[in-house]
């Protein structure tokens, strides 16, 4: 998956009316609570077969990191 | 004494006819802007003539189930069109009375898309935070005290009404942090077209078990105005049983 549909599709999960940039900070984000980890474990399930912990979103500070856990599936 | 303004906007389905048209009138003469949808505009039209400020609603001719899938885009649509929402009535159902040997899968399958499967993509979609206002927002299902006993020939609509409830209340849980209630309504019979499947002389038969009678919509548009109103900001998630002294 392309970058920018990434940050599109983010957008709609975490249920945004700004646009998603690389840069921010997710803990920024007003939308960024535990209703939204649980969407985005689902969306990488779903959509890059990766089963991520809520120990591992944890640690996600920006959306870049959020990238990162897709390896070579968001390029 | 409950009042809205017309800056609250409030979906009602199944609005022309029986609870749903009860709860559109009685929203509207408190205030509030109603966006009324159902299928028949006729009689959709006819409902917004008895309403007490016709300005303040909105009719929108809509099959909730021809495309269950694409519900929460059509709660966008309209949200794009007449702002974000204060709160929903999902009032639009189906009754069944059908002995269970003669179920069949596609009339089960039928009676879940209007009385589970719409409301609950409905919800999808009014949940969305960019389609709601946040906070004291309120979500009322009608649902039926079927859901809680069932009798012959209920099979599938004690099913159907059950599943509303049961997800209701997991809604309930994950939208609480965004300041959205939701409750579900359980009648017993209420004098509406969808109970009129009983035919003449069930009332009398029922008699033993509803002590009032059969009730009016307007008994059951009362609760809802409360549920959906701040006056109710404690409650959610729950059943509340409105069965004409049945006491179940």
């Amino acid at each position: 998956m392309k970058k920018e549909e990434f940050l599109t599709e983010l957008e709609d999960v975490l249920q945004r009316e700004e646009p998603c940039k690389e840069t921010d900070d997710l803990n920024s984000y007003e939308e960024w609570d535990s209703l939204s980890k649980m969407a985005i474990m689902a969306y990488y399930d779903k959509n890059f077969g990766i089963k991520l912990t809520l120990k591992e979103l944890k640690e996600v500070n920006t959306v870049t990191d959020l990238i990162n856990l897709a390896g070579d599936k968001i390029q | 004494m409950i009042q809205f303004s017309k800056e609250q906007i409030y979906i009602v389905t199944g609005a022309s006819s029986g609870i749903g048209e009860a709860v559109a009138i009685l929203l509207n003469e408190l205030g509030a802007t109603v966006i009324a949808i159902a299928r028949n505009e006729e009689r959709l039209n006819a409902m917004k003539e008895k309403c007490k400020y016709p300005e303040n609603v909105h009719i929108e001719i809509k099959d909730l189930t021809e495309d269950i899938d694409g519900l929460p885009k059509y709660v966008k649509s309209l949200k794009e069109k007449y702002g974000k929402f204060s709160g929903m009535a999902y009032c639009a159902g189906l009754g069944e009375l059908k002995p269970f040997q003669l179920v069949q899968y596609e009339s089960l399958k039928n009676l879940f898309d209007i009385n589970y499967f719409a409301p609950i993509f409905l919800i999808k979609g009014f949940v969305d935070r960019r389609n709601n206002i946040g906070n004291g927002c309120s979500i009322v299902a009608i649902s039926s005290i079927s859901a809680l006993c069932s009798d012959k020939g209920h099979t599938s609509y004690s099913a159907s009404k059950a599943a509303l409830c049961a997800s209701a209340k997991a809604i309930a849980h994950e939208v609480s942090s965004i300041g959205i209630r939701i409750n579900c309504v359980l009648p017993s019979n209420i004098k509406t077209p969808m109970t009129a499947i009983g035919g003449e002389g069930y009332e009398d038969s029922q008699k033993s078990l509803y002590p009032f009678g059969f009730g009016e919509p307007d008994d059951v548009a009362n609760l809802v105005i409360f549920l959906l109103s701040n006056k109710s900001k404690f409650i959610s998630g729950q059943n509340y049983v409105v069965d004409s002294g049945g006491v179940r």
